[in-house]
C-alpha cells in the first residue's frame, strides 16, 4: 500500500512536470529568443546576449501603429460589450420563463461559433446595409475599427454575461425593492444599489473584454479594412518571414502578464488575510504595510525579485554591448564555414582522383585544386574547375616557386596521390 | 393580452427610462450583432458572385451554385466530386476532434487534482500559472512553437547534438507542430469547467466508494467522470468548435501540404476575392459544427444550458 502511494506521488509529480513542461516551456523558449543574436529566433546554438532586437521593436512602425489600433478598438470593445453582456445578464433574470432557453442559447451562441463566421457575418451585414443605404465604400459602415468593434463585441459581450451572471446570482433583489419602496426612483436605484454591487464584476468583464479584444484574430482577420491591430500585423509579421523582435515583444507582453497576475494575486491575498482578521475590506484596500504582506506571501517576493531583476536588466542593457561577442562569433561561424568547405574541396579531390584512376580524363582544373585549399579565405571553391584559376591563386600562396603554365601542369603527375595534397607546382 | 400583461409588468418593474434602455441594449445585441448577421450571411451564400454595381439587380437572384461548387467541384472538372476542399473539410474536423481528445486526456488528471486539493497556496500557484499562458497573444502562442518545432528549432538542435538522429525532422510538414499548438491554445478551456464541477464533488462518495473496494479506475469510472459529465462535454465542445474554427494556429503552423478548412474561407474572402462562396463555406462550416456539437450533447445527455458554466 505504501509503495503504491508513493509511486502515485511520483506519477503525479512526473506528470505535473510534464503538463506545466508543455504549458509554460513554450514561453520561457521564446522568452530566451529574444536575447540571441541570430536575426532567425532560436536558442540553440547560443551566440550572443544582445538587445538589439528591443531596438527593432521599439522602431517598428507597424507594430507600434498595430499598439494603437488595439487600444483604440478595446476600448470600444470594452465599453460595448460590458453594456450588452450586463444587460443581457438583467435581461436572463426578467425574461418570461418560456423564452429563458431559447434566450440563453441565442446569447451564448456567439462563444461556440467560429470567430471566423463571426468576422464573415458582420463584414457581409454591414456591406449589404450599405449598400441599402446608398452608401460609399468609405463610408462609416466599411471603416475598419467600427467592423471590429462590433464584430468583436458580439462574441466578448458573452464572456461578460457569463461573469455578470456569477455575480448577480448572489444579488438579493429585496434590497432594489427595499429602495424602491423607500421612494427612489428606478434609476436611483440601478445606480446606488445595484452598480455598486456589479462593481467588482464590471470590473473583472472589463479586464477580460479587453484582453480578449487584444488578442482576437479569427474575427479581426475579416474586418478590419484599414486599421491593422497589432495581433493582425504579428500574424503578418510571423508567417512572412520571422525575427526575435517577436521574441522581444512576446518577453514583454509575458512579463507585464506575470506581473499584472501577481499583483493580483497579492491583492487577493491581502484582502484574504484582512478578512480573516475581521477588519474591514476599506482598511485593507488603503495602506501599504510592507513586512506584513511579505510575510507568508510568496507571491510578493516574486514581484518584487522580478521589479529588481528587471532594473537591473535594463542598467546591464544601458552599459552592455554586444559587439566584441559578435565579432568573435562571426569569427568562428567563418572558421566553421572554412572547415567544411576545407572538407567538401577534400571529397571533391578524392572523386577526382578516383576519376583519374580511371581513366585520363584531365582538365587543367585539377592542379589547381591544391593550392586553393591553402587558402581558403577566398571561399572561391565555386571556380575551382575554372583553368584560369590557376594563374592566380596557385603561386599566390607559395610565391617563391616557379609560375607553371597551365596547360603544362595539367599533364604533370595527375595520377600520383601525392600530387594533390601537396602544392602541385613542386613537382614541375 | 398575456404578451402586453407582461411588457406592462416588465416596464413597471424597471422604470420606463431604465426598461427601455435594457430592452434596446439587448435587442441591438441579440437582433443587430448575432441574428441578423448570420442570417444575411445565409442569405449572401446563395447570391451570384456579381460585381457591387450588379447586386440587387435582376442578376442577383437565388442560387446554389456555391453549394454545388464545395461538393462537386467546379464543373468541368475531372472527378466528379470536389476532392480537394471536402477532403480539407473532413480532415479538418477530424484534426479538431483528435485535439479536442488530446487536450481531454491532457487535462483531466491535472482537473481533478486541482478539483480535489483542498485549495492552499501551491494549488493557487499552479491555477495562476495555468492561466498566465492564456493571456499571452494567440499569434505569439503559435509562434512560440514554431520555434520550437521549426527545422532549426530547439527539439531538431537538440535530437541533432544528442545524435538520435542525423537529419532534421519536418515536424511543420508532419503537422506535429500544428497539433501540439491547436491543444495548447485550447488547454484552458478544457480545464477549467472540469475543475469547475470536479470541486464540488463530495469527496464523501470518493471515499465511500473506496472503502466499499472500488479500484481507482473504477471510481472515476462509475463515481467521477459521470459528476463531471456536463464540465467535461461543454470544455469538449468549446475545444473542438475553436479548433476546427482556428485560422491563427493553421496559418503560423500547418505544413505547406496541409490545409485547415478556416483557410480556404479566408481565401475566398481575400485572395479568392469571391464573397459569396467564402461565406457558404462559412455556413457549411458553421452548420457541421452544430449539428456534431448537439449530437455529441444528445449521445452525453447534457444541456446547452450546462455550457459556459
Amino acid at each position: 500500500m505504501k509503495t503504491n502511494s508513493l509511486l502515485l506521488k511520483v506519477l503525479l509529480a512526473a506528470y505535473l512536470v510534464v503538463f506545466f513542461g508543455y504549458l509554460l516551456g513554450p514561453l520561457i523558449v521564446m522568452s530566451f529568443t529574444a536575447f540571441n543574436s541570430p536575426s532567425f529566433p532560436k536558442l540553440t546554438p547560443w551566440e550572443c546576449l544582445t538587445f538589439e532586437w528591443f531596438d527593432v521593436l521599439a522602431n517598428d512602425e507597424r507594430i507600434l501603429n498595430g499598439i494603437e489600433n488595439s487600444i483604440i478598438i478595446g476600448i470600444g470593445t470594452v465599453i460595448l460589450s460590458v453594456i450588452m453582456g450586463l444587460t443581457g445578464a438583467l435581461m436572463l433574470t426578467q425574461i418570461w420563463p418560456k423564452l429563458r432557453a431559447t434566450y440563453y442559447t441565442i446569447v451564448i451562441a456567439p462563444i461556440l461559433i467560429p470567430g471566423v463566421v463571426l468576422g464573415i457575418s458582420t463584414l457581409v451585414f454591414w456591406d449589404r446595409i450599405s449598400i441599402m443605404l446608398g452608401m460609399s465604400t468609405g463610408g462609416i459602415l466599411h471603416n475598419g475599427i467600427f467592423l471590429t468593434i462590433l464584430g468583436q463585441s458580439t462574441f466578448i459581450a458573452s464572456y461578460c454575461m457569463l461573469v455578470f451572471i456569477a455575480r448577480l446570482q448572489r444579488f438579493d433583489t429585496g434590497l432594489t425593492e427595499a429602495a424602491l419602496d423607500l421612494g427612489a426612483t428606478h434609476v436611483q436605484a440601478f445606480r446606488k444599489i445595484l452598480l455598486p454591487f456589479m462593481k467588482p464584476a464590471i470590473g473583472s468583464a472589463a479586464v477580460l473584454a479587453f484582453l480578449a479584444s487584444f488578442e482576437n484574430y479569427n474575427t479581426t482577420t475579416f474586418t478590419f479594412g484599414k486599421y491593422p491591430t497589432l495581433t493582425i500585423e504579428l500574424a503578418q509579421k510571423v508567417r512572412y518571414g520571422i525575427n526575435p523582435s517577436i521574441s522581444a515583444l512576446a518577453f514583454i507582453i509575458i512579463v507585464l502578464t506575470v506581473i499584472g497576475a501577481l499583483a493580483h494575486e497579492i491583492y487577493r491575498r491581502r484582502q484574504q488575510l484582512a478578512l480573516a482578521n475581521g477588519a474591514p475590506v476599506s482598511a485593507v484596500t488603503g495602506s501599504f504595510q510592507l513586512p506584513k504582506i511579505l510575510s507568508g506571501n510568496p507571491a510578493a517576493i516574486i514581484l518584487i525579485l522580478l521589479t529588481l531583476g528587471g532594473a537591473s536588466t535594463i542598467w546591464f542593457a544601458q552599459s552592455y554591448s554586444p559587439d566584441s561577442c559578435k565579432m568573435d562569433v562571426r569569427e568562428q561561424k567563418r572558421f566553421i564555414q572554412e572547415e567544411r568547405i576545407k572538407a567538401i574541396r577534400e571529397k571533391r579531390q578524392l572523386n577526382i582522383q578516383q576519376k583519374q584512376h580511371q581513366g585520363p580524363d584531365v582538365f587543367g582544373g585539377s592542379k589547381s585544386t591544391a593550392p586553393a585549399t591553402q587558402s581558403p579565405g577566398k571561399g572561391a571553391f565555386g571556380n575551382v574547375f575554372d583553368p584560369g584559376n590557376l594563374d592566380k591563386s596557385a603561386p599566390a600562396p607559395k610565391p617563391e616557386k616557379p609560375v607553371t603554365s597551365p596547360g603544362k601542369g595539367a599533364f604533370g603527375d595527375v595520377f600520383s596521390p601525392q600530387n594533390l595534397d601537396k602544392a602541385a607546382p613542386k613537382e614541375d | 393580452m398575456k404578451a402586453a400583461q407582461l411588457i406592462r409588468d416588465y416596464f413597471v418593474k424597471n422604470g420606463l427610462g431604465l426598461g427601455s434602455f435594457l430592452l434596446v441594449a439587448v435587442l441591438f445585441w441579440v437582433v443587430i450583432l448575432i441574428v441578423l448577421p448570420q442570417l444575411s450571411m445565409l442569405d449572401f451564400s446563395f447570391r451570384h458572385h456579381l460585381p457591387p454595381p450588379e447586386m440587387g439587380g435582376p442578376k442577383d437572384t437565388y442560387t446554389i451554385e456555391h453549394y454545388k461548387y464545395l461538393v462537386l467541384g467546379a464543373p468541368g472538372a475531372d472527378t466528379s466530386y470536389n476532392v480537394v476542399d471536402l477532403g480539407v473539410f473532413g480532415r479538418t474536423l477530424l484534426a479538431a476532434f483528435f485535439v479536442t481528445i488530446l487536450d481531454l486526456v491532457l487535462c483531466y488528471p491535472l482537473a481533478y487534482y486541482l478539483g480535489q486539493s483542498r485549495g492552499g497556496g501551491a494549488i493557487r500557484i499552479l491555477v495562476l500559472l495555468l492561466i498566465i499562458p492564456y493571456w499571452i497573444n494567440e499569434i505569439l502562442r503559435a509562434f512560440a512553437f514554431r520555434i520550437i518545432f521549426g527545422e532549426s528549432g530547439l527539439i531538431n538542435e537538440m535530437m541533432l547534438t544528442m545524435g538520435l538522429i542525423s537529419d532534421p525532422v519536418d515536424f511543420i510538414r508532419a503537422n506535429v507542430a500544428l497539433y501540439a499548438g491547436l491543444g495548447y491554445a485550447y488547454i484552458l478551456l478544457m480545464i477549467f469547467p472540469i475543475y469547475n464541477v470536479i470541486e464540488s464533488l463530495d469527496r464523501n462518495q470518493i471515499e465511500a466508494a473506496r472503502d466499499m473496494g472500488a479500484s481507482w479506475w473504477r471510481i472515476h469510472w462509475r463515481v467521477v467522470i459521470p459528476y463531471a459529465k456536463p464540465g467535461i462535454s461543454s470544455g469538449c465542445t468549446m475545444v473542438f468548435m475553436l479548433s476546427a474554427g482556428a485560422l491563427a494556429a493553421p496559418q503560423i503552423l500547418g505544413g505547406p501540404s496541409s490545409l485547415w478548412f478556416t483557410q480556404i474561407i479566408y481565401q475566398w474572402f481575400n485572395t479568392g476575392g469571391n464573397w459569396p462562396r467564402g461565406a457558404a463555406f462559412a455556413v457549411v462550416l458553421l452548420v457541421a459544427c452544430i449539428i456534431i456539437v448537439l449530437s455529441m450533447m444528445r449521445l452525453f445527455k447534457v444541456k446547452i444550458g450546462d455550457i459556459g458554466k
